[in-house]
């Protein structure tokens, strides 16, 4: 992978910057950003397909009179750069003013970042990543002839950031990424389970293929002999995929200031009450050591921060990006995020970055030991139909085990979880000590009494 | 531009793959949302690229790069064959393609509006218009977002098999969501509209029809009550019918996913639903989100019959899926643009029309649900399927009744598409964009059907 010349990306927004200022916006940004990607594809069972991904682009947000226009080119030359600039312009005037408009951020120092960047990623060869996935699938076949590796995967990214505006802010970044993920399923005659997940990413280059590619089929072949269950109100053990999938269209919705602004959030209001179990407490962590969202500085050139959410069950503090902070006079929390597979064609969105739940004491096996009846959920599917303004949510459970007298006793199929996040979170009775990453979410198991299950039977 | 592109396809051969396709692309796209009035965002962009695939030894090498300059695609090729090579070493069942008749194309887009005519000053008018209706309709709406998306430009595909197709893309979309409040309840609706045809998709779904729709559908679930759970009958409208047919039943016939074993893998020839269902997957609806003439790998599109009177006689294929069951490639495999290599997608899904009235499908029931419009749906691999329910009602006693919000249904495919034991003879499209890696435009639809049982959750 190509290292770019960072003067030249950061003399690139200058110039953009210069141009839209020239053709008479008040202010100027501009995001450039430079990604490339190699990655090795597990499908069907094979190593089948090699994808490697370059591209490289500029955003401009010009403001006039209140009115912001935004033009991107992924095109990099002088006269490119140049046009986008001057659309971006016409774009504003061709926009409507917003009264809450103020202004773009203005520099500040950023914070400390460890474990973002590692030269061992850049410099992998696509023959090593080739031999990590097969090794990943050796672990998969070797389990258990029954388990099929449906699909997965290893692949290395590299991503460079300049954010430039006209009040001076001027930042660099880059950052790399590590991954390998593995899906299976499990066949025994008529008995095919559903799909089953392992992932380990990471921001240096260590990470475990063996460990995801077992515990990838360890999930299906126990998914097999699935049985129906009747209906019921059961403590539920959420593993960190379940309760990302569960949290991301609900709680992290929320609390981000936009939703709460425009009434779309249940949690209006509601800044220093208890909305959580004491033993709920969460970050969200944008400087985290090694974090997958962690950067020095977000979408808007705003320094990234730690931000208490919820303080033993207290509500804290919503998240911010510029705009929602300017309109009620707070401070930006960094959370402005410009991310895919091209972050330059894209305007800033409001998103959490590392939402960190504050680890318990229980080993996973003391979470299921002190459950007489219950399920251990490692997946949801259906969350993004949940209600974004109530919490409330509807979810199938898959895969999912019962617990019965503190074992994980068999494969549960077809059981619905219903219920409103917020009652999830005042009903949370045990944190796990098995923290780990699961894309915006770093948490460890989570156990939630009296969630109500619409079993089959 | 094409000699470029041929040159490469050969120095790709040179190099000894046994296939190659480079697809490059001009794009222009502009985006708006409106947020409760605010123009938050005009923007436009313009994106060139490439994406080079090769398959050398029976495994695949993609790279795709976001320049279009004959040195930096040359470079692509170089790289996508030794990617490929270093995978083959790994392959143990190489990958072969299904033959096609090389085709040589233009097709031009022959919209009588091209949104690249239309103004950012109007597309922002014709937001803010659906905006006003909205807001307008009753005063316990609190919030509206209104996204707008329209891609024009020019699709070029080479491949080493002699097809040289060029294609005109031209997408306009919209998404309008609501929400409403009062006291402790709230409530959110959306709607996407999406054409193939051109900008004059508004000149029908004007601002104000399609405002009052979402309006209104967000201000009835305010007095609306959560489901009972459990087991009912179910009248299903065209929109959930729509999400269902794609959801539940289209991805499991999408030859890749049923090759990994989803619980349609032995079923080709066999009776999967009742007699009442035939579903098609249709490239060829005149100017519908999911139409195009040609997929990212030169196969003309068609009408493909999945199931035909409850039997399932089809899936949808690319060259390489098609190959290795023995059957006919579908024109099913499509990129989201150069970034990505082709995979196997739905274009527009519909279950088929049969001769019920909407009154015949209730009258029967006693106590049941009518799903009238969906909120999201996901399923998996081995048929569970999971659709939320944004407007639901009751039907007591054959009549509908109140009005249900948070619904939800789920069950499995098969069970279900074998429970449907009538269906309406009116028939909907609904626009959409589905997720699988990367974001195709789809439609799906159906007419009304009726279920003998489905499972409600929700109404916590």
């Amino acid at each position: 992978m190509a290292e770019p010349n960072v003067s030249e990306l950061i003399d690139f927004g200058k110039r953009a910057v210069k141009v839209a200022v020239g053709r008479g916006a008040e202010e100027a940004e501009a995001f450039l950003s430079m990604n490339s990607g190699t990655s090795i594809d597990i499908e069907r069972g094979q190593i089948v397909r090699s994808i490697k991904r370059m591209d490289q682009g500029l955003g401009v947000r010009a403001v006039y009179r209140k009115a912001v226009g935004f033009s991107y080119t992924n095109t990099l030359t002088d006269k490119n750069i140049e046009e986008a600039a001057a659309r971006a312009f016409r774009a504003a005037r061709a926009s409507r003013p917003n009264k809450n408009w103020l202004k773009f951020p203005s520099p500040k120092s950023f914070g400390e970042t460890k474990d973002t960047y590692d030269k061992r990623i850049v410099a992998v060869s696509s023959d090593e990543l080739v031999e990590t996935a097969a090794v990943m699938l050796g672990m998969v076949e070797a389990y258990d002839k029954r388990v099929l590796a449906v699909d997965g995967g290893v692949g290395t990214a590299l991503g460079h950031t300049v954010v430039v505006n006209s009040h001076g802010v001027e930042a660099y970044d880059r950052g790399t990424a590590v991954g390998c993920s593995m899906e299976t399923i499990a066949r025994d005659g008529a008995d095919v389970t559903p799909a089953c997940f392992e992932l380990n990413a990471e921001r240096v280059y260590d990470i475990d293929p063996e460990a995801v590619g077992t515990e990838a089929a360890r999930q299906a072949v126990s998914s097999l002999k699935a049985k129906k269950i009747e209906s019921g109100v059961f403590p539920v053990i959420f593993t960190q995929a379940a309760f990302h999938s569960l949290l991301y269209y609900t709680l992290i919705n929320a609390v981000k200031a936009d939703y709460v602004q425009r009434e779309r959030s249940a949690l209006k209001d509601k800044i220093g009450e208890k909305v959580a179990s004491d033993l709920v407490t969460v970050y969200d962590d944008g400087l985290l050591d090694g974090g997958l969202l962690t950067s020095k500085f977000d979408g808007e050139g705003v320094p990234c921060q730690k931000t208490l959410v919820i303080d033993k069950g207290v509500l804290k503090n919503f998240l911010y990006d510029n705009y929602t902070a300017n309109k009620v006079g707070a401070e930006s929390t960094g959370n402005a995020s410009r991310t895919g597979l091209a972050p330059y064609a894209s305007t800033p969105v409001l998103e959490a970055s590392n939402f960190t739940f504050k680890r318990g004491n229980r080993t996973p096996e003391e979470l299921v030991g002190e459950v007489d009846e219950g399920l251990l959920v490692y997946g949801v599917q259906g969350a993004h139909s949940s209600n974004p303004e109530s919490g409330e949510f509807s979810v199938v459970a898959t895969p999912v085990w019962k617990i019965e007298g503190g074992n994980v006793a068999y494969a549960v199929r077809g059981v619905m979880l219903t219920g409103v996040v917020f009652d999830v979170l005042r009903n949370v009775s045990a944190l796990g000590n098995n923290v780990r990453k699961m894309e915006q979410l770093v948490a460890p198991w989570i156990r939630v009494e009296n969630v109500r299950a619409v079993g089959r039977k | 531009m094409k000699d470029m592109l041929a040159k490469s396809v050969d120095y790709g051969r040179s190099l000894g793959a046994e296939y190659v396709e480079v697809r490059a692309q001009n794009l222009f796209k502009t985006l708006l949302t409106t947020k409760d009035g605010r123009v938050e965002g005009a923007k436009d962009g313009i994106e060139g690229g490439a994406g080079v695939r090769v398959l050398v030894n029976g495994a695949w090498g993609f790279v795709s790069l976001g320049k279009l300059d004959s040195k930096l695609v040359t470079e692509a090729v170089d790289e996508a064959v030794r990617l490929a090579k270093a995978t083959s070493l790994r392959v143990k069942k190489p990958v072969k393609l299904a033959d096609v008749k090389a085709v040589e194309d233009r097709v031009m887009a022959n919209s009588r509006k091209s949104p690249q005519d239309v103004s950012m000053e109007e597309k922002i008018d014709v937001a803010l218009a659906m905006d006003k209706t909205i807001f307008g309709y009753d005063k316990r709406i609190r919030s509206c977002t209104i996204s707008y998306l329209d891609v024009t430009g020019t699709n070029y595909f080479i491949n080493s098999d002699g097809t040289c197709i060029e294609q005109d893309k031209l997408y306009v979309w919209s998404r309008i969501l609501a929400s409403a409040r009062e006291n402790s309840i709230y409530a959110s609706a959306r709607e996407e509209i999406g054409s193939t045809s051109g900008y004059e998709i508004f000149d029908t779904e004007t601002p104000e029809k399609v405002g009052t729709m979402v309006a209104k559908r967000v201000v009835e679930q305010l007095k609306a009550k959560t489901p009972k759970g459990g087991s009912f009958p179910a009248v299903i409208g065209p929109n959930v019918v729509g999400v269902f047919m794609h959801e539940a039943m289209g991805h499991l016939a999408e030859a890749d996913l049923t090759l990994s074993g989803s619980v349609l893998y032995d079923k080709l020839g066999k009776q999967i639903a009742s007699d009442a269902v035939t579903v098609y997957d249709d490239g060829t609806v005149e100017g519908a989100f999911g139409s195009f003439k040609y997929d990212d790998e030169g196969v003309r599109t068609q009408k493909t019959a999945l199931i035909e009177k409850g039997t399932l006689t089809g899936l949808m294929h690319n060259r390489e899926t098609a190959c290795k069951l023995n059957m006919e490639p579908t024109g099913n495999a499509r990129a989201e643009d150069f970034r990505f290599e082709p995979i196997i997608r739905m274009r527009n899904t519909y279950l088929a029309a049969g001769d019920s009235t909407f009154e015949e499908l209730i009258e029967d029931v006693d106590f049941g649900y009518y799903l009238k419009s969906f909120r999201g749906g996901q399923a998996n691999l081995d048929g569970t399927f999971q659709v939320g329910i944004q407007e639901a009602y009751e039907i007591v006693k054959g009549k509908l009744g109140d009005a249900v919000r948070s619904a939800s249904i789920s069950g499995n495919t098969l069970e279900t598409l074998h429970k449907v034991d009538a269906v309406g003879r009116d028939f909907e499209l609904w626009s959409g964009r589905c997720g699988k890696g990367q974001i195709a435009f789809i439609c799906d639809g159906g007419p009304h059907i009726r279920v003998g049982e489905v499972i409600i959750g929700g109404g916590a």
